[in-house]
C-alpha cells in the first residue's frame, strides 16, 4: 500500500497528541517519514497573543506570513495543547480590513472633527497629532493630556509609553484597559502583602487536593488551564472540584460542589468561611501568630461613582477608602460571629448544608487547597474586599506559598502582568510596585531614567472611568489609545464614554490594526503591527516573562505601538514640554527632543544593532540601535535586588519563560517560602516581605450591598462576560470567519420559566433595559450558559450589540475597577 | 479553492463515561486512536473547508460528557496536495 502525505500527517498528529496526553502513541504514528513540507517551513516559538494564560505556540512562517501553529510541546505551561483560540493564531494578521495607512478626519483637504476619514502619511498624521498635544500642553498644562493602554501592550511598549507620559509629557494620565480587569486584584495583593502578583505558580494543579473557583469560568475563558485541573481530577480521584457562579456554566461538569449564588453574597460566604475555620478550632495558630496581623477595614465605601451621585454622598467613609485599624484575633471572631451559615444561605441562596462542605475543605489541615478567580471577584464593587477574603481564609489555615496550597488570580490579557502591573502602565504607578506618590519612588524612576530631580510629577493620575468623565467634561482634551477598544469595552458608554470621543475640544487617536469601534470613533486612526509583526515580551499570570522575535513583516504603513511612541517622541523638544524651573536647574536639557533625553539616554541606545541580524527588527532597523534590548534592561533595573529581579535579555530569547525573581540564574515558584524563594531570610520559614513587618494581613470586612439591585421596575440581575470563542472586545477574533460563525450574534441568555412569563421563548427578539440604555438582541433559554430565575446573561463581544450602553459606571472604590457583573435591567419583547 | 483540513485533539472525560464518549466522538466524524483509563481519548478529525472543521469541533466541545476537548495539531492544504504519494 503507497503511502501518502496525509497519512504521514495524520502520524504525526497522533503521535503530538498522544505526547501531550501522556501516551503510548499507536503503532502506525511511532515511525513518522518526514513531509516534504516540513523543509519548507521554518518554526519559531512565540506566546500566544490572546489570554494571560501564556501558552507557548510553534508558529511556521514561508514567505514572510505564518501559514500554521501548534502547541509547544517544550513548554512547561501548555505542554504540547493549544485552545481554539490559539489554533487560530496564523490568520488574526489576515483580516480583510486590516488597516495599513494612517486615517485622519478631513475636510477640504485639511484635519476637521466632523470630517471624513482618508489616508495621509506618516509626516502628516504626526504633524497634526503633535499640535493638537503642544496646543493642549501649552494651554492648559500636563493635566489634559492623557493615553488608554493595555495589558496587551509588550512589556517594552508600556514601558515607553510610561516613560513618554510620565517623564516626557510630565503627565500621569495614563492608565491601561487592566484597569477594567486586574486592579481589584492588584490592589488586594498590596493590600494583604504589600506586594502585586501570586506567590504560586500553575505547578500547584499537580500537588492540590482541592479547587475551589471563585467567579471563574475556567473551562471557557481559560481552557489549557482547565485542561491540567481536569486531568488532576481525573488521575488523582480523591481531589475535589467545587465551583461558585452567579450562573451555570461548563464548569459545572467537573464539580463536586456547586454553588450558585446570589450577586455580592461571595463576601458573605467568605466570611461563614473564615468563621467556621476559628469555631472548630482549626486556625493554623503557629502560622497566625508568626506571620499575620489582622486589621479592621474601613467600611461603608460608596461605589466609585460620580462624586455628586447620592450613594456616594451618603457613604461615610468615601473619602478613607482603603483605610484600616488595628485588631486582635479574637477581635475578628467576634466580627464573624453574625456570619452563621443560615446568614450565609439567607445572602446567597446556597443550601447552608453545602457552604458548610466547601468550608471544611478549607478548614481540613490535610487537603491542599487552589483557589482560583477573575473577572467574578475583580469586577465587583467590593473586588478588593474578596480577594482579600479569600487571602483571609488561606492565611487563617496557613494553606499558602508552598505547592499545592494556592491562592491564585487569574489574568485575561497576555500582558496583564508583565506590562501593565510590572511595568507600572497604571496611572499611580511606576515600575517594580514603586508609586509616584511617594517622592523616593520618583527620585529612584529620575535616576535610572538620567533625568532631573522634579521631572516626574507626584500626583497621581486619571484612571479608566475617570478618564472618560474628563473627556466628557473638556478636561483631558489631547488622548491617545493603545492595543484596546475602549469604546465598546468601557460602561455606561453612551452617558460617560462616547460624549467625550466626540467632544468639539478634543483630539483622540486610535493605534490598531483593525478598525474597531473606537478607531471609528476617533479622529485619527494609526495603523498598528501586530503580535509576530515586532519583536515583543509578555508576562503571565504565574509570573513567567516570555520572549519572541519578529518573524514577519506588517502589511502596509502599519508599524508597531513601539515605533509610534519613539518616532512621536521626536516631534517635541524639552522646551516645548517642561517647565522653566525644571530647565533652569538642569540646563544641559534645554533644547532637546525627547527623543534624546528619553530613549538615546546612554541606556536605551546601549546596544548594537548588529545583534538583531537573525531576525526582522523594524524598530531597530529605523532607530539604529537594539531598540528592545536597551529599554528591557533599563527596564530590568527596578526590580533587581528588589524582589522583582529579571533575568539578562539575550537569556529569554532561549527560554520558554522564566519566572521572577529570577535569582542567579533561577527561577523562582513558590514566592515567600524558604527553600524555593532566596528573598526569605533563612530561618524564618515564611517571610512576606512586601510588608515592613514580614507578616500579612486579615481583613475583617463586612458584606454590603451592590449599587444597584433588581427592583418592581427593573427586576433582572443583568451580568455580562464573555464565550470561549471570542476573547475580549472580538476586535481581533471577529476577523476570524471560523470564529465568527461558531458564535456568531450575542444573545441574552435567560431562564426558560422567566422568559415563558413574559410571553417569550427561544429565539425571541426582545429589547434590554436600564436606567442608561438598551439594547435589542434575542432570547437563548438553552446552551452552554444556564441562568437562574431572575438574572440574565450578555456576551459583550459583538460591535452590534453594545450591552455596554446598560451597564453602570459604578467601581471598586479602592481599584477604580467597573463592577460589569451587576446591575438590574428589564427585559420586553421587542416591537 | 478546495481545502483539506486535518488536526488533532486530546478530548477529557470520566472514566465511567469513556467508552460513550468515544462511540459519540466517531458519530461525528472523529476517528479514536488512544483512550487511556483516566478518561482521556486521542482523536483525529479532518474537515474539507473551515466552517466544517469549525461546526464539528463546536459539537464536539458540547458533547455531553465532555470535560475538555483541546486541539493539538493543525495542518490544512489542498486534497490533492494531501493524497500525494511520499
Amino acid at each position: 500500500m503507497t503511502m501518502t502525505r496525509r497519512d504521514a500527517l495524520k502520524a504525526k498528529a497522533v503521535a503530538a497528541a498522544s505526547a501531550a496526553a501522556g501516551m503510548t502513541a499507536p503503532a502506525f504514528a511511532q515511525n513518522i517519514p518526514t513531509a516534504r513540507d516540513e523543509t519548507e517551513l521554518t518554526w519559531s516559538k512565540a506566546p500566544c497573543r490572546f489570554c494571560g494564560t501564556g501558552c507557548s505556540v510553534m508558529v511556521a512562517t514561508r514567505n514572510d506570513r505564518v501559514v500554521a501553529t501548534h502547541g509547544d510541546a517544550e513548554a512547561e505551561v501548555n505542554r504540547g495543547l493549544n485552545c481554539v483560540k490559539g489554533y487560530f493564531l496564523s490568520k488574526i494578521m489576515y483580516g480583510a480590513d486590516r488597516l495599513t495607512m494612517p486615517l485622519l478626519r478631513k475636510r477640504d483637504g485639511v484635519y476637521d472633527k466632523n470630517g471624513e476619514f482618508e489616508e495621509v502619511s506618516w509626516d502628516e498624521a504626526f504633524d497634526v497629532m503633535a499640535e493638537k498635544f503642544k496646543k493642549t500642553l501649552a494651554e492648559k498644562g500636563p493635566e489634559a493630556v492623557g493615553m488608554f493602554g493595555s495589558g496587551q501592550w509588550t512589556v517594552w511598549e508600556g514601558y515607553a509609553a510610561s516613560k513618554l507620559y510620565k517623564a516626557g509629557f510630565r503627565s500621569n494620565n495614563i492608565d491601561p484597559n487592566a484597569r477594567h480587569c486586574m486592579a481589584s486584584a492588584v490592589a488586594g495583593f498590596i493590600r494583604t502583602f504589600g506586594i502585586d502578583e501570586p506567590m504560586g505558580c500553575y505547578d500547584d494543579f499537580e500537588h492540590a487536593d482541592a479547587f475551589v473557583l471563585w467567579g471563574s469560568n475556567m473551562a471557557e475563558m481559560h481552557p489549557i488551564l482547565w485542561t491540567r485541573l481536569t486531568d488532576r481530577r481525573l488521575s488523582a480521584p480523591e481531589t475535589e472540584v467545587v465551583v461558585l457562579s452567579t450562573y451555570r456554566n461548563r464548569c459545572y461538569d467537573l464539580a463536586d460542589i456547586e454553588m450558585t449564588f446570589t450577586p455580592q453574597s461571595d463576601l458573605a460566604l467568605l466570611n461563614a468561611i473564615a468563621r467556621h475555620v476559628i469555631k472548630t478550632g482549626r486556625v493554623n495558630t503557629d502560622f497566625v501568630d508568626k506571620h499575620v496581623n489582622f486589621k479592621r477595614g474601613n467600611t461603608d465605601i460608596g461605589y466609585g461613582l460620580r462624586p455628586e451621585h447620592p450613594l456616594e454622598q451618603a457613604a461615610e467613609n468615601a473619602d478613607a477608602v482603603g483605610g484600616s485599624s488595628d485588631m486582635t484575633l479574637e477581635e475578628f471572631e467576634e466580627f464573624l460571629e453574625p456570619y452563621t451559615f443560615e446568614y450565609a444561605e439567607e445572602l446567597s441562596g446556597v443550601p447552608a448544608r453545602r457552604i458548610e462542605a466547601l468550608a471544611e475543605i478549607y478548614a481540613d489541615p490535610d487537603k491542599k487547597v487552589m483557589s482560583l478567580w477573575t473577572m467574578g471577584v475583580n469586577q465587583h464593587t467590593r473586588g478588593v474586599w474578596v480577594n482579600n477574603m479569600i487571602y483571609n481564609v488561606h492565611l487563617l489555615t496557613g494553606k499558602i506559598a508552598e505547592p499545592g496550597n494556592s491562592p491564585f488570580s487569574l489574568t485575561g490579557q497576555p500582558s496583564a502582568c508583565g506590562t501593565a502591573r510590572e511595568v507600572g502602565t497604571f496611572a499611580h504607578r511606576l515600575p517594580a510596585d514603586l508609586v509616584v506618590a511617594n517622592p523616593e519612588h520618583r527620585k529612584v524612576a529620575e535616576e535610572i531614567w538620567k533625568l532631573p530631580e522634579g521631572t516626574v510629577p507626584g500626583w497621581v493620575g486619571a484612571h479608566a472611568v475617570l478618564q472618560n468623565r474628563k473627556l466628557k467634561d473638556g478636561e483631558i482634551n489631547a488622548y491617545w489609545i493603545q492595543v484596546n477598544n475602549n469604546l465598546q469595552a468601557a460602561p455606561n458608554l453612551l452617558e460617560e464614554t462616547y460624549p467625550g470621543y466626540r467632544n468639539p475640544d478634543n483630539f483622540i487617536v486610535v493605534s490598531d490594526a483593525y478598525p474597531t469601534v473606537t478607531a471609528q470613533a476617533a479622529d485619527l486612526v494609526l495603523p498598528t503591527a501586530m503580535w509576530v509583526e515586532k519583536e515583543g515580551a509578555y508576562g503571565n499570570a504565574e509570573r513567567r516573562t516570555q520572549f519572541w522575535h519578529q518573524l514577519v513583516h506588517a502589511p502596509g504603513e502599519a508599524k508597531s505601538d513601539l515605533w509610534q511612541l519613539m518616532e512621536f517622541s521626536k516631534r517635541f523638544t524639552t522646551d516645548e514640554v517642561w517647565p522653566a524651573e525644571l530647565l533652569d536647574a538642569a540646563p544641559e536639557y534645554r533644547g532637546k527632543t525627547l527623543f534624546e533625553v528619553l530613549y538615546a539616554n546612554g541606556n536605551v541606545d546601549a546596544y548594537d544593532i548588529s545583534e538583531t541580524e537573525a531576525h526582522p527588527n523594524h524598530e531597530s532597523d529605523a532607530f539604529g540601535f537594539y531598540v528592545q534590548k536597551g529599554l528591557f534592561e533599563e527596564y530590568a533595573r527596578f526590580g533587581r535586588d528588589h524582589g522583582h529581579d529579571l533575568a539578562d535579555f539575550d537569556r529569554y530569547h532561549e527560554e520558554r519563560g522564566l519566572r521572577w525573581p529570577v535569582v542567579d540564574g533561577k527561577e523562582t515558584r513558590w514566592r515567600y517560602r524558604e527553600g524555593y524563594d532566596p528573598y526569605v531570610t533563612p530561618g524564618a520559614g515564611v517571610e512576606f516581605y512586601g510588608k515592613p513587618d514580614g507578616r500579612a494581613n486579615i481583613f475583617a470586612l463586612p458584606y454590603e450591598p451592590p449599587a444597584e439591585s433588581p427592583d418592581d421596575e427593573f427586576p433582572f440581575w443583568l451580568v455580562t462576560g464573555r464565550v470561549l470563542e471570542h476573547w475580549h472586545s472580538g476586535s481581533m477574533t471577529d476577523r476570524v470567519p471560523e470564529l465568527h460563525k461558531a458564535y456568531p450574534n450575542a444573545m441574552v441568555y435567560m431562564h426558560p420559566e422567566d422568559a415563558g412569563e413574559l410571553g417569550l421563548h427561544r429565539g425571541s427578539e426582545v429589547k434590554l433595559t436600564s436606567r442608561r440604555g438598551d439594547m435589542l438582541t434575542r432570547v437563548e433559554t438553552r446552551g452552554r450558559n444556564k441562568v437562574p430565575r431572575g438574572l440574565i446573561f450578555v456576551p459583550w463581544f459583538d460591535a452590534n450589540q453594545l450591552i455596554n450602553k446598560l451597564t453602570l459606571d459604578a467601581t471598586d472604590p479602592i481599584s477604580k475597577q467597573t463592577d460589569f457583573k451587576k446591575c438590574a435591567c428589564k427585559v420586553e419583547a421587542a416591537t | 479553492m478546495p481545502e483539506h483540513h486535518l488536526s488533532s485533539l486530546l478530548v477529557h472525560t470520566r472514566p465511567d463515561t469513556l467508552d460513550a464518549v468515544a462511540d459519540r466522538l466517531e458519530a461525528e466524524g472523529c476517528e479514536v486512536h488512544g483512550r487511556s483509563p483516566e478518561g482521556k481519548l486521542v482523536v483525529t478529525l479532518e474537515a474539507e473547508g473551515q466552517r466544517t472543521l469549525n461546526d464539528a469541533l463546536t459539537r464536539i466541545q458540547l458533547l455531553p460528557d465532555v470535560l475538555a476537548a483541546t486541539l493539538v495539531f493543525h495542518h490544512v492544504e489542498p486534497p490533492e496536495e494531501l493524497a500525494r504519494p511520499l
